[in-house]
């Protein structure tokens, strides 16, 4: 019966018992909760389980296959990375809300139908804003409050969806909605809005970069692998193949990279990043061939892990020195040698350096881009992978770790924090080198070979000229300046320009009713005294008229018809 | 690692190995030679599934790398122009 427990169940619902335990007992249970759930995941056999009929509708609460399968398992081992990155905390909050979040987004890309997505689906949501509000600043709250306003709608978007896609074809089941030739039908826009919401598509995307920088050290790792990915699950279920996905992922490669050049936060820049990398994956979703989807899966994989190993390396920054602001940063590989090496580790995977993981998945992107002669996507896929080198290939490390010292001399991080990133970054390099293993947990068979000569030299030439270029602009000081600054985003429409509207015209009211209302209010009180003068029971239509009057009123107006007829 | 805990002969603050001048000059000048090298591995060998004519072209990705990079920046500054308020711009 265990055994077959939908996936990510015993997660969520052993986060029930973990405030039941002592402080120091919980890190360890939620490390052993993973696991557990992990090797029961691994023993779930292929096919559909947990079917049954709700309100008519029916439901099916697994599905397992090779898509499923391969977040499942991706999923699992970020949330036992972020659990052992964990150990040190004693938070009950974060503890729990991590658990119930993993086990919602595990859940969600085994779920069949799309009313069991949106359960998951909103509880990733309601669980993951309490590992903003961990951070128990105001500031965090207020960031942590527009994340779940703008995540929750994403889940009410999907449920109109859902609804939408049950009236037109009187089922939920969560498959393809793309027809080739006809636009999307209601339905799939509505639940294409959604998902683009989690998945940070261009001008939806501000969520991201406001509120994963507020949350704890320990609290963005895990934020940074779920909601995205999960979404990117979802783009690939539902919209493999929909053309608009490859020029909404041209962008979205695009103009992160820009923003993070000039970011000081380096969490946040790691935010951009994020975002840049799913551009990546949405393009290969667009696409759409199987080299494609076969490529977006890989990303996804490969993305999670040197992902979480950037932000851990930012988190015990955070930790250790109090900010990771690049302005109070510099000079940490004295003080942090292993984190130093272990963050480099990410840096060289996430640019794609050969031997590391970013090398075998990003590429398999390109080269479907190329095949389907896609020549500006291809370009554009290039510029955002010297973006990508850029930002955090050489910036986040740079900017942390090396530049100017900032005479900060802090310890190395914890324990278990360094062997979180440890096992972390031997993935990096064991995806990178034994990158069969991955290709063959991938949807569709693969047919692609990453160490060619002419791939290892091409790549090696782009990234190599991308660092000299840094050298150049820095050595002639045409970098820019790290400088403590807040860069304003989309989040300026709603964080000022919304505010700013409603109180214009919250003044423009007040104007109007100091003003006027006196004069108003006169005009008023004297009509209803005439009024009520004229209607009372002295009044000229009120009051009763004698009948002697109302005899020689009758004979006037028939005099008046008389003449008026003979005229 | 013995490099990083090195004393500055000095014996002031600690200085790395990777700060001193010297250092820093010749991991420049490593870069520097493994970018000639990689350029000029061009010549020896053919893509055998070249998919834009610009593939081949010689040098292109080392030459696109470096000038995709620098426009990255220079539009970076340009962002920054525009989008800079000061740290506490939304908490005023």
């Amino acid at each position: 019966m265990i055994a077959n427990l939908p996936p990510g169940l015993l997660m969520i619902v052993g986060a029930a018992l973990i405030p039941c335990l002592s402080r120091r007992a919980q890190s360890s249970a939620v490390l052993l909760l993973c696991l557990a759930s992990f090797g029961l995941f691994l023993l779930l056999p292929e096919g559909e389980n947990w079917r049954f009929t709700w309100l008519g509708v029916e439901l099916t609460l697994v599905r397992i296959d090779t898509l499923s399968r391969i977040f499942g398992i991706v999923f699992h081992l970020a949330v036992i990375l972020s659990s052992i990155y964990a150990l040190h905390v004693r938070d009950t909050r974060q503890h729990t809300s991590a658990l119930v979040y993993a086990g919602a987004a595990i859940g969600a890309c085994c779920a069949k139908d799309l009313l069991t997505l949106f359960v998951y689906w909103e509880l990733t949501a309601i669980s993951s804003v309490f590992l903003v509000w961990a951070s128990d600043s105001e500031r965090s709250f207020r960031s942590g409050m527009r994340y779940l306003i703008i995540q929750v709608s994403s889940g009410v978007l999907l449920l109109s969806g859902a609804i939408v896609h049950l009236l037109q074809s009187g089922n939920v089941q969560f498959e393809s909605f793309v027809v080739a030739g006809q636009p999307l039908s209601l339905a799939g826009m509505l639940i294409l809005l959604a998902v683009g919401i989690k998945c940070a598509f261009p001008l939806l995307h501000n969520w991201l970069q406001d509120a994963y920088p507020e949350a704890t050290p320990t609290g963005t790792v895990v934020l940074s692998a779920f909601t995205t990915k999960l979404a990117v699950y979802a783009l690939i279920r539902g919209f493999s193949g929909y053309d608009l996905l490859v020029p909404i992922g041209c962008i979205m490669t695009l103009f992160p990279i820009v923003f993070a050049v000039i970011e000081n936060d380096l969490r946040r820049v790691l935010a951009y990043s994020l975002n840049n990398q799913l551009g990546f994956m949405v393009v290969g979703v667009g696409i759409g061939t199987e080299l494609a989807i076969n490529g977006a899966v890989a990303h996804a994989f490969c993305h999670i892990i040197y992902k979480s190993l950037l932000f851990m390396s930012m988190g015990a920054v955070l930790y250790r020195v109090g900010t990771t602001k690049a302005t109070e940063l510099g000079g940490l590989h004295k003080s942090m040698p292993w984190t130093t090496i272990f963050c480099l580790i990410g840096a060289g995977a996430i640019s794609g350096f050969p031997l590391l993981s970013g090398f075998v998945s990003k590429s398999m992107i390109l080269t479907a881009a190329a095949e389907e002669h896609h020549f500006l996507v291809w370009i554009v896929l290039l510029i955002a992978s010297a973006g990508v080198m850029e930002h955090s290939g050489i910036k986040i490390p740079f900017f942390a770790f090396f530049a100017h010292d900032s005479g900060k001399r802090v310890p190395e991080a914890p324990w278990n924090m360094l062997t979180a990133m440890a096992i972390a970054a031997l993935f990096c390099i064991g995806l990178g080198v034994a990158y069969p293993l991955l290709y063959r947990m991938l949807p569709f068979e693969v047919d692609y070979h990453p160490f060619t000569v002419t791939h290892v030299v091409t790549q090696l030439q782009l990234l190599t000229f991308a660092l000299l270029a840094f050298v150049a602009l820095v050595k002639s000081g045409l970098y820019p300046d790290e400088v403590r600054s807040t860069n304003l985003d989309t989040d300026w429409f709603y964080r000022r320009l919304a505010p700013a509207v409603v109180n214009g015209l919250r003044m423009t009211y007040r104007t109007v009713n100091d003003t006027f209302r006196s004069d108003v209010i006169t005009i008023v009180d004297g009509a209803m005294k005439q009024t009520k003068a004229t209607f009372n029971d002295k009044g000229l239509f009120g009051g009763t008229w004698s009948t002697s009057v109302m005899t020689f009123l009758a004979t006037v107006l028939l005099a008046v018809c008389l003449i008026l007829y003979y005229l | 690692m013995n490099d990083l805990q090195d004393k500055h002969p000095d014996g002031g603050d600690q200085q790395s190995w990777f700060e001193r001048p010297e250092n820093v000059n010749r991991l420049i000048g490593g870069l520097l030679g493994v970018c000639v090298a990689l350029v000029l591995a061009d010549l020896f060998y053919s893509n055998p599934h070249p998919h834009f004519s610009i593939e081949t072209s010689f040098g292109f990705q080392a030459w696109f790398g470096f000038v995709a990079f620098v426009v990255i920046v220079f539009l970076g500054r340009l962002l920054r122009v525009i989008v800079r308020r000061p740290e506490d711009y939304y908490d005023r």
